[in-house]
């Protein structure tokens, strides 16, 4: 076992609590909410505020163990093997395991996000990453199980799902050839 | 029930991991709580304004507009408006499915539905910003939204040619 990076990059350090995505999910935030007080009147406004208060609380403990597991992933992840697995050079056999491991992962957006950050931290490449993650929100296992059968036709959904299997693989090679023609032409402008 | 068993999940794996850096790098749990805890001040306003407007948006959207439209459309300005209008569509996953399957009755296409559903699955705008930059960062996101900003449509397009 390798002695894992000191200092993991995700998430990143120090940053500004207020910035353009905050403000912007506030202007969006009070703008609906608005909206449906106009519209709805205040009481469905006050109920779909404390219906969605009561999951944020639900959820809290999820994200909290996401964050911290995604945090110390970064030091217990055997580097080396991660590398070998779902590096760089791990072809499409890396991006293959990537995919599946989104797609057949439980859990949401808190576990995913949380594995995929550790992952890269120890070693895996950005497009191992990508993978991973358009793995779990085009072809999640338990969304499409649970949700998109009861609403949607079966064949259909075969058919979606036969489709969508290559994209998150692709979206990796194309990610990795991008990275690597750049690596080339950096080096001959040198 | 799924908040449930993922929360299991994921605080298992976490008690692991962090009772792993203690034993391998005592010195380094102080830096693990100190980028946990920033993490999380930094986040947890994103996702109460991100859960708060799902709400909200859900109220207003206007299904049976989009229903009618995803059923009217075709070609290749069609697969383009499906999946805007899958992007643009909020909420957990049941919304996009039942507004779907509601299109298909009304008379959508199998690649319209293919390109909504797609892009809602890709682009959902409040998880991106609730979860996605706080979590992976903007290099990350950025990345990843500009290299599948072609999948709905094309996905739309073999689902028209094989349906």
């Amino acid at each position: 076992m390798s002695a894992p990076d000191p200092s993991p990059q995700t998430p990143p350090k120090k940053r500004k609590k207020i910035d353009a995505g905050l403000i912007t999910l506030a202007l969006i935030c009070a703008a609906s909410g608005a909206a449906v007080w106009v519209l709805h009147g205040p009481e469905v406004f006050t109920d779909t505020l404390l219906v969605e208060l009561g999951f944020a609380a639900m959820l809290l403990p999820k994200v909290v163990g996401g964050i911290l597991l995604a945090v110390a992933l970064g030091y217990v992840l055997p580097r080396e093997r991660i590398l070998a697995l779902a590096g760089p050079d791990s072809g499409v056999r890396g991006l293959a395991v990537a995919t599946a491991a989104g797609a057949l992962f439980p859990g949401g957006p808190a576990v995913t996000f949380a594995l995929t950050a550790g992952l890269i931290t120890s070693g895996a490449d950005i497009a191992a990453g990508v993978a991973m993650v358009s793995g779990w929100v085009l072809l999640s296992a338990n969304r499409t199980l649970i949700w998109e059968l009861s609403f949607l036709p079966a064949h259909f959904v075969g058919l979606r799902v036969l489709m969508t299997l290559p994209v998150p693989i692709l979206l990796g090679l194309a990610i990795r050839h991008v990275a690597r023609r750049r690596a080339i032409t950096g080096e001959a402008a040198e | 029930m799924n908040i449930l068993i993922g929360s299991a999940i994921i605080w298992a794996g976490a008690l692991w991991a962090l009772a792993r850096v203690r034993r391998d790098h005592a010195s380094e749990l102080r830096t693990v709580w100190t980028i946990s805890l920033d993490t999380f001040v930094f986040m947890l306003p994103r996702l109460m304004l991100g859960l708060i407007s799902a709400g909200f948006l859900a109220l207003l959207l206007p299904e049976a507009f989009v229903q009618r439209f995803l059923g009217d459309s075709a070609g290749f300005a069609g697969l383009l408006i499906a999946s805007v209008f899958g992007a643009l569509t909020p909420g957990g996953p049941f919304v996009a499915f039942a507004i779907g399957a509601s299109a298909l009755k009304a008379g959508a296409t199998f690649g319209a539905l293919t390109a909504y559903v797609t892009a809602w699955c890709i682009y959902s705008i409040l998880r991106i910003m609730s979860y996605e930059v706080p979590m992976m960062g903007g290099r990350f996101t950025k990345v990843r939204l500009l290299y599948s900003l072609p999948v709905p449509v094309v996905l739309g397009l073999v689902a028209q040619a094989v349906m």
